[in-house]
């Protein structure tokens, strides 16, 4: 039938995306060992060199093709199991012990490091462009003079969905009520250069708990991805009264073309007159309702299918133009079209949606009443 | 390089219903800007920018970067409001767009 709505599944892109990725807390990079980490389709080798300073190459040596993460770090190179090459962080060959010379053409693939909140980012471009500063995520102020608690830092391996998808919770309000148990009262999107942002506020679900599910729980939430893969999102949350500052950090690294790292660190600014040990608490519950939360978009991710054409009502969030914006960071930088880097603002007009939702939660809590009560007559 | 590609036309015509159909033309009321805006209803509001609106506007042109570039331009939304009740914006969705 003609009228009939088809899903069209799309082709991926068939590169990664440009721009700044987060690859972990630097300190976890800092054991005098090397790393293995998959990305971009390989696997790159991380190492801190002797004065703690961290390099990123590409995880196989140029020579005859040994994995440098199973090598060792020899002062400040990393030196592969194979032939003991040693490689430095600039990216070329520095020694081979047992030759005369090292080929001038012994250069391998490096990837520009910068350390931001504690964390290590590479700069990644298929054009292979010098690493633009300017677009880098910002410093947490505070972070440095230790006004935040320790680090919860938490990954999982995401396979069978591309990255995208998980870009597409910047804009959609309705999830978070289905998905994560919140109730969003107000939400706003601004797109704009390298830059998407969300702005909620939500209460949590009284008749579900798990996710964001808990009557007491009040966030304000601004959420910013800096480019394709960091977000930090500051979250004024109120949880019976008690008013805490959270910061979690979503960020993600591609490994394949439908497969990625989902990484997210949490920490929470002290609050005054608590001690660390019950701040350090508090931010490991705040990391576990966002795990609960990621998980609960993971189940999704792995049971749909890719659209390229989503069919939206007027409650939805503007998909298209965050996909728009999206698109930047997979084109040649010369074909980046105006309207994807243009400002963009939208503003979800959410009263139906709490309408229906009020009512949908006093009746899941009127029925769950009637059952309590009727097991108690049991 | 193609980046997402649809595999059919009729997506095409989908990205131009959501993101350039029924935006109407407002100008600030303080400035040179002109943005294209859209309004589902009372409460809904889309506002598109050029880079050349964008130049226009001092608040925007003000702000230094950080956390504090993002909200709108209080101008700009009082300018919508004025348009809106002078009822030059029409407010409503076209089966969903």
């Amino acid at each position: 039938m003609s009228d009939t709505r088809q899903l069209d599944h799309g082709t991926p892109p068939e590169r990664f995306a440009r721009g700044w990725h987060c690859l972990g807390l630097a300190d976890s990079f800092r054991d005098g060992k090397p790393h293995g980490v998959e990305a971009f389709g390989g696997k790159l080798v991380v190492w801190a060199d002797s004065t703690g300073e961290i390099h990123v190459l590409d995880g196989y040596c140029r020579h005859m093709g040994g994995d440098l993460t199973q090598g060792e770090v020899k002062g400040d190179q990393v030196a592969c199991p194979f032939h003991d090459w040693r490689w430095g962080g600039d990216g070329k060959c520095k020694q081979i012990p047992y030759a005369r010379r090292v080929p001038l053409r012994a250069r391998t693939q490096r990837y520009p490091v910068a350390i931001r909140n504690d964390q290590v980012l590479i700069w990644h471009d298929v054009e292979g462009s010098e690493p633009d500063l300017d677009i880098l995520p910002p410093e947490l102020p505070g972070l440095a003079e230790g006004e935040y608690t320790d680090w919860v830092w938490e990954s999982e391996h995401i396979v069978g969905s591309h990255c995208r998808e998980l870009i597409d919770n910047v804009v959609d309000m309705a999830h978070f009520y289905y998905v994560h148990f919140a109730f969003p009262t107000s939400f706003r999107n601004i797109f704009e250069g390298t830059q998407a942002t969300q702005f909620m506020e939500s209460k949590g679900r009284p008749d579900k708990s798990g996710g964001y599910g808990d009557a007491e729980l009040f966030l304000k939430s601004e959420a910013t991805y800096y480019g394709p893969a960091y977000m930090i999102n500051w979250l004024d949350t109120d949880y019976k009264g008690f008013n805490t500052e959270v910061v979690l950090f979503n960020c993600h690294l591609p490994t394949g073309p439908d497969s990625f790292l989902l990484q997210y660190g949490i920490t929470v600014k002290k609050p005054e007159g608590l001690d660390d040990k019950t701040a350090n608490f508090i931010a490991k519950k705040y990391a576990q309702m966002f795990g609960e939360g990621f998980l609960q978009d993971v189940h999704i991710w792995k049971n749909k299918v890719p659209v390229q054409n989503p069919l939206l009502c007027e409650e939805d969030g503007p998909v298209y133009q965050l996909r728009r914006w999206y698109e930047q960071f997979y084109v040649d930088r010369a074909d980046i079209a105006p309207e994807m880097v243009d400002r963009f603002e939208f503003e979800v007009d959410t009263t139906k949606a709490n309408e229906f939702w009020q009512d949908e939660v006093a009746d899941n809590l009127a029925k769950k009443a009637a059952e309590d009560s009727a097991t108690a007559d049991v | 390089m193609p980046s997402f590609v649809p595999t059919s036309p009729d997506t095409l015509e989908d990205q131009r219903l959501y993101t350039s159909a029924r935006l109407v033309d407002v100008a600030c009321l303080d400035c040179l800007a002109e943005v294209g805006v859209k309004k589902n209803s009372e409460h809904h509001t889309s506002i598109q920018w050029t880079a050349e609106a964008r130049a226009h506007c001092p608040e925007l042109s003000r702000r230094t970067g950080g956390r504090e570039s993002h909200p709108a331009c209080p101008r700009m939304i009082a300018s919508i409001e004025a348009a809106t009740r002078a009822g030059r914006i029409p407010i409503g969705a076209e089966d969903g767009y």
